[in-house]
């Protein structure tokens, strides 16, 4: 199978199977960006990185919203519903911002990244609970208030 | 920028294939109806904005290295 290599400016050569690319059609909102790939780490426990095959300098943090999120909803306008074929086969990603503390962890339950059949969307989450910022940890944050 | 008065039931046609509707105006909204090609993604402004931000801010994250999921109970 053939492979696309990236020179990522944080991670260093990456080789991407064919398979595994991604196309954004409309990009990352604000981001833009029609190729990307989701790169796994073995040492990333429930984070993977969704890099850009179009700009090596360019990745986010990502995870599957139910390894932090048990009671997250997905729910889409008629017009993003109507991108999907089947609620089986399509893959749940939110992006994470990352910091140096735990506290500063959250998740980007309002914009999830849908992924089916080689195509990608952002889309906006209109379930009513689906914060921009939501805290990954937030049992380290109670520990940091207590302090 | 191109500031247009419109009344309800006007329309405002952006290229040949988006057209936004002005509605209706009940007090102080405005109700706007949009038909777009699908390829063309429509936000509220603030919501596209806020999530912009939050795409910047996940790929400016600093550590390489993750944390661990925290444990579940139960």
């Amino acid at each position: 199978m053939s492979t696309v290599t990236v020179e990522s400016s944080r991670f260093g050569s990456l080789e991407i199977e064919a398979g595994a690319i991604i196309e954004f059609p409309a990009g990352l909102i604000g981001l833009g960006g029609r190729r990307w790939a989701v790169i796994t780490k073995d040492d990333n426990g429930p984070f993977a990185w969704l890099h850009s095959l179009d700009d090596p300098s360019l990745a986010l943090p990502v995870t599957n919203p139910w390894e932090f999120f048990l009671e997250y909803e997905v729910v889409l306008s008629d017009a993003d519903s109507e991108r999907f074929e089947s609620a089986d086969d399509v893959a749940v990603w939110v992006t994470v911002r990352a910091g140096t503390e735990l506290t500063d962890f959250s998740a980007n339950l309002r914009a999830p990244i849908l992924v089916s059949q080689g195509q990608g969307f952002q889309v906006i989450n209109e379930a009513a609970q689906a914060p921009v910022r939501a805290p990954l940890f937030p049992d380290a944050q109670s520990e940091a208030e207590a302090a | 920028m191109l500031i247009i008065t419109r009344r309800p039931g006007e329309k405002i046609m952006l290229g040949d294939e988006i057209v936004v509707h002005v509605m209706e105006i009940v007090g102080n909204s405005v109700r706007v109806g949009i038909q777009a090609p699908r390829s063309v993604p429509v936000y509220r402004e603030e919501i596209w904005n806020a999530v912009r931000e939050e795409n910047q801010a996940a790929a400016g994250s600093a550590p390489t290295e993750l944390p661990d999921a925290p444990s579940r109970e139960g």
